[in-house]
């Protein structure tokens, strides 16, 4: 067999020294009210401190009232492999009284990104410069063992359609397994009926019959890990960065409480491994090929058909790159809110002004009365001289 | 029980012979374990969890009696539609809940549960409250009035939450004034004021939030608020310790008046003024709770890497915040709500209410720009007026003066072609009017007419000579009636509105599901289309109609290559 191939059974290896030697990009969004241990989880699936803790002074500025996006790069080396890693986070999402539209910004910046890679694209040198194309977004649930919130729903709505989506209940360890059981099945239905789509791993239903009728057994086994992947959704994490001993004389990231240490690498106690396995071990490729292939393209096609139904212009010219969308300053319910009470203190300012004038005005008939009280006066008193005057002639006459 | 006199040994007495009265309130973010804590206030499981009815294992503590089932009180909601203990549908998980407050009235036999309680390990706390504690003396019964909040934190916006919460608690305090201010009494009226509300903090680790700062604020003007650290079983002691203190720091920082445990120096004995230390150092109190009992009824909290018990002292302070609630702070919540909160309200309530009914000129004000138009019309034309004053009026209207200086100046102004005074006056009436909803001018008119007979028993009153003793039985007369009409109008507001928008917001639910039928009775033929087409054509045709079915489910966004369905995957596993 050696002596007799050409090489083309040598192409993969020839990709594999390209894919090596380029490296990798990975962009991943964590979402979710803060407290819920984002930045730990960050830092435990990344086995570094990539992001630092935010300092506590930050938090005690006047209460925010927005969403921000805040962007980590870094790059990662594993076995000579690099890793050019984007996380962005989403400080200030659900923290307020007035949750509406908080999703805004997150919708928005994926959008964004699509659109800026769309324009790249379509520029004559077509060298991508930075492609921060959201490949999946982590969804932390509050554990509180009710169900998803109106909140959590319509976010996830709205994020699904655009890039894939990973639920994940944070903080887990306060829930007891029987709870945890509860929450799961609950979030499972709340997530069919609503009709989100999260991203699962490919479960290739005919091809992995087929395989396994093949007696490829790597096919099995891929599909019952996935299979398993999918059956453990939404994923229950604990996140930690310190190492303790676990009693047998190893160190395992863990949690400590007084009544026992919660292995974050423990199967039992929580689902890190399995989230890890779908983010980075078994599926990252998976999500980055989704993301191009079904995001990416259904924005582009949207953006394409809907521009040439709409605009007149842009059918003229649809050779030319893409104007952005025209994305009114005002689509954010906050500018509205300012506007409503810039409105209210301009009526009102108007109104006290009125009742300047009306008093102003009051003033002026006053002194008009005044006036023509006065101009009648002295009229008769001319008209009493004159007469006086005339009688005087008259006697001198 | 009885009216609210101001305290005096008579009336502990008395109340001691009845039981007391007391009512809690808790305060938290949907899931943050109020439930919980009050089952396991009571050792009971009376209150049912509102997502898992189904199982429904009612036991209740051989101490404790359920004299009034657990009703709302009170609820709104954006949509106006009650959600409360509503079945759980996934189908409308994304509805906004509004927020429901419900009552329930236990009878707590106090003796009992202070020999229970104190079977477990002992604090120094515990040892000061069996020592100076009056529930030992002679009282043996509680009735404990228990306030639960439901929805807050689940709806997108929350403001409704805490304007909800704050105007019970007034109308509570209001319901105390008309009471203490009527001439005759009702002899069983119940206080239903809450002289403490729990806040649960959930458990972030970061601090207070901008909704907890908002609610504990507003609440604190009527009762007094203690904050907890709920689910205090997700931090490791050191994160604990952490958390305690950036709340305290928020609470300053943020000027959130919460009860703090401080004690008098002056009449306090040397333990109570110790204990009060203890208190105070371990506040906020971080609290466990749970659902399970173990083997030996305890409740405990059962992990995969270990079992945690509730009333563990080195761990929860919820043995301790049961002994502040029931036991050393009881006459002391009570008292700060009777003297301090309530007096404060009563004056701010009492002072406003009298000086709009005394002062005739004040009636005007409160009711609006309206009459103040009215009384200045008469002599001051409107805008409109004016402005034809400046354009053309002017320059005719001092032709006028000028030439019938001898006339009289309306009719000068008549002849000028400018309006009657009267005419703009009923234009701006009419405007202000028509501006106003429906049950505002409802409102007002009735205010209107309210104030018309409190002024006719003003009017009584200033011609006697004893002003001062007439004055204090207007008051009286007055201000029951006064503030129970404001509150059927609030009442009668909150319900108009309520209506209009649960039609509003049934209208489009009908709507939605009649669109859905429509989609779903188009997709049923389109698929019929295609079976038949699929039975008849070839592998080809159906290819084609494949590639038409999935353009118009990709023009929906709906990405059927990812999305494979959870829940039959795993049924089918199972």
């Amino acid at each position: 067999m050696t002596t007799s191939s050409v090489g083309i059974a040598n192409l993969p290896n020839q990709r594999y020294k390209i894919v090596s030697e380029r490296g990798g990009t990975f962009t991943m969004m964590v979402c979710g009210e803060s407290g819920l241990g984002k930045t730990t989880f960050i830092n435990t699936l990344f086995q570094t401190t990539l992001k630092q803790v935010d300092p506590q002074q930050r938090r005690h500025q006047p209460l925010k009232k927005t969403v921000d996006i805040d962007l980590t790069r870094a790059v990662l080396e594993e076995k000579n492999f690099k890793m050019r890693v984007n996380v962005i986070d989403t400080p200030g999402f659900g923290d307020n009284v007035n949750n509406n539209k908080a999703w805004q910004t997150l919708v928005d910046f994926i959008d964004d990104q699509h659109d800026s890679y769309m324009r790249q694209e379509q520029q004559p040198h077509r060298d991508v410069k930075f492609d921060l194309r959201v490949h999946v977004v982590l969804y932390f649930i509050k554990p509180t063992g009710h169900g998803l919130k109106p909140l959590d729903i319509e976010t996830m709505k709205r994020i699904s359609t655009r890039a894939n989506l990973i639920p994940v209940i944070a903080k887990s360890d306060t829930l007891t397994l029987q709870e945890l059981q509860i929450f799961k099945t609950r979030i499972r239905q709340v997530i069919e009926a609503q009709e989100i789509h999260i991203f699962t791993p490919p479960l290739d239903f005919e091809n992995g019959e087929s395989a396994a009728a093949g007696a490829s057994t790597q096919d099995a086994t891929a599909a019952e890990h996935a299979r398993q992947l999918i059956e453990a959704m939404p994923f229950a994490i604990v996140g930690s960065t310190s190492k303790f001993d676990n009693g047998q004389g190893t160190q395992v990231v863990a949690r400590k409480y007084p009544w026992g240490l919660v292995e974050v690498e423990n199967d039992n106690h929580c689902d890190f491994r399995k989230l890890r396995s779908m983010l980075l071990r078994t599926y990252l490729l998976d999500l980055i090929i989704t993301t191009q292939e079904l995001h990416y393209e259904t924005y582009r096609r949207l953006r394409l058909e809907g521009s040439n139904g709409n605009d007149d212009n842009a059918n003229a010219d649809s050779s030319m790159p893409l104007k952005a969308p025209a994305r009114k300053l005002s689509h954010n319910p906050k500018y509205k809110e300012e506007e409503n009470a810039l409105k209210k203190y301009f009526t009102d300012q108007v109104k006290a002004e009125e009742q300047r004038f009306r008093q102003w005005e009051q003033n002026i008939v006053n002194e008009r009365m005044r006036l023509n009280g006065d101009l009648e006066d002295i009229q008769s008193k001319v008209k009493k001289l004159e007469d006086q005057v005339r009688s005087l002639q008259l006697k001198k006459r | 029980m009885d009216s609210p006199v101001p305290s005096s040994l008579f009336r502990r007495k008395k109340d001691n012979r009845r039981g007391i009265t007391y009512s809690v309130m808790l305060i938290g973010a949907s899931g943050s374990g109020k439930t919980s804590f009050a089952n396991n206030l009571v050792e009971s499981s009376i209150f049912p969890h509102e997502y898992n009815q189904s199982r429904q294992d009612y036991a209740i503590s051989p101490r404790v009696r359920v004299l009034k089932p657990t009703k709302v009180v009170s609820f709104n909601s954006k949509n106006g539609i009650p959600s409360y203990m509503t079945e759980f549908d996934p189908d409308r998980a994304h509805l906004e809940s509004g927020i429901t407050i419900t009552s329930t009235t236990l009878e707590i036999s106090a003796g009992d549960a202070q020999s229970a309680e104190g079977a477990a390990p002992s604090s120094p706390v515990k040892g000061h409250r069996r020592s100076n504690s009056i529930m030992d003396e002679e009282e043996d019964t509680i009735f404990l009035n228990l306030l639960n909040t439901h929805g807050i934190g689940e709806n997108l916006d929350d403001s409704l939450c805490f304007d909800e919460i704050t105007s019970y608690l007034e109308q509570q305090f209001d319901i105390v004034l008309s009471e203490e201010t009527r001439i005759r009494r009702n002899p069983r009226f119940e206080d239903t004021r809450v002289h403490i509300a729990l806040y649960f903090i959930e458990p972030t680790g970061h601090g207070l939030r901008e909704l907890d700062v908002e609610i504990m604020k507003r609440v604190a003007r009527y009762t007094n608020v203690l904050p907890v650290i709920a689910k205090a079983d997700a931090f490791a002691r050191d994160e604990l310790k952490q958390f305690k203190q950036s709340i305290l720091n928020d609470i300053e920082r943020y000027n959130v008046p919460v009860y703090t445990f401080e004690g008098d120096d002056d009449d306090d004995d040397m333990e109570a003024i110790e204990e009060n230390q203890v208190l105070a150092g371990l506040q906020p109190f971080s609290i466990i709770t749970s659902d399970e009992r173990n083997d030996e009824g305890k409740y405990v909290r059962a992990y995969p890497w270990g079992t945690l018990r509730i009333d563990d002292e080195k761990l929860s302070d919820l043995g301790v915040l049961k002994n502040v609630l029931f036991g050393s702070h009881l006459q002391e919540f009570k008292d700060t709500t009777q003297n301090l909160l309530y007096e404060n309200y009563r004056t701010d309530k009492l002072s406003s209410v009298t000086k709009n009914t005394s002062v005739p000129v004040a009636n005007g004000a409160k009711n609006g720009g309206m009459a103040t138009i009215g009384n200045r019309d008469s002599a001051a034309p409107s805008l409109s007026n004016f402005a034809s004053l400046i354009n053309t009026g002017h320059f005719k209207s001092s032709q006028s003066i000028a030439l019938n200086a001898g006339g009289d100046g309306a009719s000068a102004s008549a002849a000028a072609g400018m309006q009657p005074p009267s005419t703009p006056h009923v234009n701006e009436q009419d405007d202000s009017k028509a501006g106003e909803s429906p049950i505002k001018q409802m409102s007002d008119e009735i205010r209107n007419g309210n104030e018309e007979i409190i002024k006719s028993i003003k009017k009584e009153a200033q011609s006697n000579d004893t002003i001062e003793r007439n004055q204090l039985r207007n008051i009286s007369e007055t201000v029951p009636y006064v503030l129970r009409h404001e509150r059927i109008i609030a009442r009668q507001q909150k319900l108009e509105e309520l209506e209009a928008q649960s039609a509003k917001e049934l209208q489009k639910r009908i709507q939605e599901l009649e669109q859905k039928a429509h989609d779903l009775k188009l997709r049923e033929r389109l698929l019929k289309q295609q079976a038949a087409e699929g039975s008849k054509a070839s592998l080809q045709s159906d290819n084609k109609s494949f590639v038409s079915t999935r353009s118009i489910s990709q023009s929906q966004m709906k990405k059927n290559d990812t999305y494979t369905d959870l829940a039959s995957i795993v049924s089918t596993k199972e």
